[in-house]
């Protein structure tokens, strides 16, 4: 990545890029906007449409608990992988196999989910002061670029790869399942494969993302974009193309404000997507009425 | 007409009973759905006409047996009684017809191919021009055309309608009529739950009166004319 970096560097010299990018942290950072907007933009129009807002938010807890068990189980503080994918794929594959056989709301089980994934974490991160400072993880929780490494961001890029290309595989499924169950049964598909399937989807991007955006806000990132998308969008297409545009802006918006005002990463990101969502709601109150004028 | 015993059965329903929390909604149902047959099934509200037909759709679990006969390629057409559309959701008539029509996400766009084929479909239906109206803004009858639109390409070995003339009005109820006329003369079998007797008259081959037991079966006319099956259905459904 070096001969890049060095690149990069030069054209920040020369003035063909902002002066910033002089600094490899901060072109990693924004390779991995560049591959987090698409992924995370994809996924969240599906997040939305198909109501997993608040299982995203459930995924992000479990997050931090995987990151308390990898460390504890003796992982590396920058790369607590294991115990993240771990976890996180765990309190998944349980989340919706209780959702699918309970009779009670999705929304009260995936809250029990989340108030258990978050006691256990405290409890465990306690535990974790003995060995560690917890401002140590503090970049797993709020999102830091300093932390990203190379490692990190091709590890990214293979998941996003991976996750872009079964996403497109079975969106047509997905779309039609989240609509209509029925209707996507009778057409020849497996419901329940499709819901483990989507959930594994999101907890691999919602892993890989972390170190960025952090555990306790990713879940606005998968979730935001898309529901700013919504307030403009006509159509399946621009809902997607919106979505992804939306988690580019926030992304790199937040990315440069974080650099500039040394915030954490995460919190930059959210900001920015959240006022990008106030934006695009008085944008999409002005475009119905405009439309209800001109009819 | 299509005497029972003399055309093959497509779908066969042996001692179907389905409960749940303790409370049995079907109780050992029993019946035979004839291969290019209309066959509607009537009865009161809570009867299970709903619930039968899902399980016939493989969509619930359910005691007993149901055989299915295929001749050709076994596809089912589904109209269901309620689709419930996110009023937010920007996913035009276009977009969800392509969903099961091209194999190009449509995120991605839809193919002129299915674009074309779509165009058609909504004239069959008399929804010409309505490609890229979203859901989310059309009525409840636009709404079932659209799925009347949906389960008839291709062509279904079996047409399942819950109540699909709910929402209609005359002209639309009677273009259903005509299409389903002219899927039976396809071949196609259509099982379907209708509260309107008139429209059971002029569509039925078969009529199964279901109250959570099926209390009689036969031939349309004979079972419309030897029962007083009004007097099992809503006030305002009796006609």
């Amino acid at each position: 990545m070096t001969p890049l970096y060095q690149w990069a560097a030069s054209l920040a010299e020369r003035g063909m890029l902002p002066s910033d990018f002089q600094y490899p942290f901060l072109i990693r950072g924004f390779l991995c906007v560049l591959v987090l907007a698409p992924i995370l933009g994809g996924l969240s129009h599906l997040v939305v449409t198909r109501r997993m807002a608040f299982f995203s938010a459930a995924l992000g807890q479990a997050a931090l608990t995987g990151v308390a068990i990898g460390l504890l189980l003796g992982e590396p503080l920058n790369a607590p992988y294991g115990g993240m994918f771990g976890f996180c794929l765990l309190t998944t594959l349980a989340m919706v196999y209780v959702k699918r056989h309970a009779t009670l709301p999705p929304d009260t089980l995936i809250g029990v989910f989340h108030a258990l994934t978050l006691g256990l974490g405290l409890c465990l991160l306690v535990a974790l002061t003995r060995q560690f400072n917890v401002h140590q993880v503090e970049s797993v929780l709020f999102g830091s670029l300093l932390t990203v490494t190379d490692a990190d961001l091709l590890l990214l890029l293979a998941v996003g790869v991976l996750v872009a290309v079964l996403l497109v595989r079975e969106y047509n499924k997905l779309l039609l399942d989240s609509l209509s169950p029925p209707l996507s049964s009778v057409s020849g598909a497996d419901s329940a494969f499709l819901e483990y399937f989507f959930a594994v989807l999101l907890t691999l991007s919602i892993v890989v993302s972390l170190k960025v955006i952090g555990a306790l806000l990713v879940e606005a990132l998968v979730v935001v974009p898309a529901a700013a998308a919504r307030n403009i969008a006509g159509s399946a297409r621009s809902y997607l193309v919106w979505s992804v545009v939306i988690a580019f802006l926030a992304g790199a918006g937040g990315l440069g404000v974080s650099t500039k005002l040394l915030v954490p990463t995460g919190g930059a990101v959210v900001l920015a997507v959240s006022a990008i969502f106030f934006v695009t709601l008085a944008a999409g109150a002005l475009l119905k009425r405009r439309s209800r004028v001109s009819r | 007409m299509v005497p029972s015993g003399v055309t093959p059965p497509l779908i066969e329903f042996i001692d179907v009973s389905i409960a749940r929390q303790r409370e049995h909604l079907l109780s050992r149902v029993s019946l035979t759905v004839a291969q290019g047959a209309v066959h509607v099934i009537v009865g009161p509200n809570g009867a299970g006409k709903t619930t039968l037909l899902t399980a016939a759709l493989g969509l619930i679990p359910f005691e007993g047996r149901i055989l299915a006969h295929w001749r050709g390629d076994g596809r089912i057409g589904y109209v269901p009684q309620a689709f419930a559309v996110d009023p937010s959701l920007p996913v035009t008539v276009e977009d969800f017809l392509a969903l099961t029509r091209q194999r190009r996400p449509v995120c991605f766009g839809v193919s002129r191919a299915a674009r074309a084929r779509i165009a058609s479909l909504l004239r069959d239906v008399g929804l010409d021009g309505l490609e890229h109206r979203p859901l989310s803004v059309l009525s409840g009858g636009e709404l079932r055309r659209v799925l009347l639109a949906n389960a008839l390409d291709p062509l279904p070995e079996l047409l399942v309608l819950d109540e699909p003339a709910s929402g209609l009005d005359e002209g639309g109820v009677g273009q259903l009529e005509d299409l389903v006329r002219t899927l039976k003369g396809s071949g196609c079998t259509v099982l379907m739950v209708s509260h309107d007797l008139e429209q059971v008259r002029r569509l039925a081959d078969r009529v199964t009166v279901l109250d959570r037991v099926v209390v009689t079966e036969g031939p349309a006319a004979e079972t419309l004319a030897r029962h007083d099956v009004a007097a099992l259905l809503p006030s305002g459904r009796r006609q």
